[in-house]
């Protein structure tokens, strides 16, 4: 037998959320026609502790569906324990916590970060359907786990993109900026035009080498 | 393969009919004589009786069926339809889905519903008996039975009769009640079962002994680890079972090797 929550109970709260979501975007038709582009997508969130998993497919309506088993295989997987969620949900600066925490982003996030941004711009709900269908204890924490990963970009005012790219350059120096790039591209441009140049001074004083020799 | 070659094949003159010994060539009569009763008011009852958690319990079999656009399902005592609908969506215009029941009435109700919600055009209904079934072997990549199974009167020729026909590496999904798993869960679902269950049927449906059969039948049914065997024995592997509300209704899975 497979061990784990009552199955029932996690559909019940998937289902839950699932309506409201989709009646949020039913209301907001700019919102559900950028995420039918992203028709087919799959985002894993994979809660270690307490073990959780959810799988978030995008309809091609553009509607969302959340299921608790799903063997597609995820375009981006989200993991980690609730308290990594929570530390997310919380933090004053998500895009550091996000690098920082413990949270494993796998695969594409560029389909995560079009969600986060969707749903951020929408006013949802999140603690009432899950507290509804789990009670206090569960729904509130499964409340932070969703909170967490889409509502967050919406009290800073801005997107996770922004965020994530200021934290990639500036905080984590993990890439270079645009600029230094750019210098770096010419730099290496004006060195190959030397290149070119020593190879063709070469080449002449090859040939006249060749005439002056008997 | 032979449905005959199998070891499993009972050889008892009665069956159970409920808590009722019956010859076995009268059970198909008398589930049939239950589900005519039922079957207008059978989506109805389902969603009282179950306080509309019959919904979420096929939601999470669908989530187990992983069926894919283009794929062929056969949903066996489909009923009323209502999973058959959701395949229809799921396996898109290339896939097909097979709405089969043994019941005319059931399959009647089945179809017109479906056609009210649009859901057509991959979808054929199928009057069939689940111990041999009428399709290619090796010629369905999913089966769903739902609620069903408690009531064939062979269940191990029936589910022989789903190992044939289903793909290799296709799979079986039986949502069926099972047993609960905590014994205080145990007692207030019999009260439930024999006493207000039955009084529910007479007030909505005004047929106490049809579903005074449906408590009894359930009672009679394998539990988890039964079942799971059964599947083992007619040749699934991989097999496994979620209990669902405290292991009232369990969803069993099983892979043709």
């Amino acid at each position: 037998m497979t061990q784990g929550h009552d199955p029932a109970v996690i559909t019940a709260a998937l289902a839950a959320i699932e309506t409201s979501i989709n009646k949020g975007l039913s209301l907001a038709p700019i919102a559900q026609r950028e995420l039918a582009e992203l028709e087919g997508t799959v985002i894993g969130i994979q809660c270690t502790a307490p073990a959780l998993a959810i799988t978030i497919i995008i309809e091609p309506s553009g509607e969302l569906r959340l299921a608790h088993y799903s063997e597609r295989k995820a375009d981006t997987q989200v993991r980690g324990t609730l308290e990594d969620f929570a530390a997310l949900a919380v933090s004053e600066d998500p895009a550091a916590t996000l690098i920082n925490s413990n949270l494993e982003l796998i695969g594409n996030t560029a389909p995560l970060i079009a969600l986060q941004q969707i749903l951020s711009t929408m006013d949802l709900d999140w603690e009432a359907p899950l507290v509804d269908a789990l009670g206090d204890v569960v729904g509130h924490q499964l409340a932070s786990l969703l909170r967490a990963l889409f509502q967050w970009g919406k009290a800073s005012g801005s997107s996770l993109r922004r965020q994530l790219s200021e934290f990639i350059l500036e905080e984590g120096r993990l890439t270079p900026p645009a600029a230094e790039l750019d210098a770096f591209y010419s730099e290496i441009e004006q060195l190959g035009l030397r290149v070119d140049r020593l190879q063709g001074r070469i080449q002449k004083l090859a040939k006249r080498l060749g005439a002056i020799k008997p | 393969m032979s449905d005959t070659n199998r070891d499993h094949v009972e050889d008892a003159e009665t069956t159970h009919f409920g808590y009722r010994e019956v010859p076995r060539d009268d059970k198909e009569k008398l589930v049939r004589g239950v589900f005519d009763s039922v079957a207008s008011r059978y989506d109805l009852m389902n969603d009282l009786m179950s306080a509309g958690i019959h919904r979420l319990w096929k939601r999470f079999t669908l989530e187990l069926s992983a069926v894919r656009e283009g794929q062929t399902i056969l949903d066996i005592a489909g009923g009323t339809g209502d999973l058959a609908a959701k395949f229809s969506r799921l396996v898109g215009p290339t896939g097909q889905v097979v709405l089969a029941d043994i019941n005319d009435s059931m399959l009647r109700v089945g179809r017109d519903r479906l056609i009210d919600k649009g859901a057509s055009g991959n979808i054929h209904t199928v009057q069939c008996d689940a111990q041999a079934l009428p399709f290619p072997d090796n010629s369905i990549d999913c089966i769903t039975i739902a609620f069903g199974l408690r009531n064939v009167t062979d269940k191990d020729k029936a589910l022989r009769s789903m190992e044939r026909v289903l793909k290799p590496g296709g799979r079986l999904l039986v949502l069926e009640f099972s047993k609960p798993t905590n014994p205080l869960l145990e007692n207030a679902y019999d009260l439930y079962s024999f006493k207000i269950l039955p009084l529910m049927g007479k007030l909505v449906a005004n047929d106490e002994d049809s579903y005074r059969y449906l408590a009894e039948s359930i009672r009679k049914h394998p539990d988890q680890e039964t079942l799971l065997e059964m599947m083992e024995d007619a040749g699934f592997v991989n097999c496994q079972y979620h209990n669902m509300t405290g292991g009232i209704v369990a969803v069993h899975k099983g892979i043709k090797a």
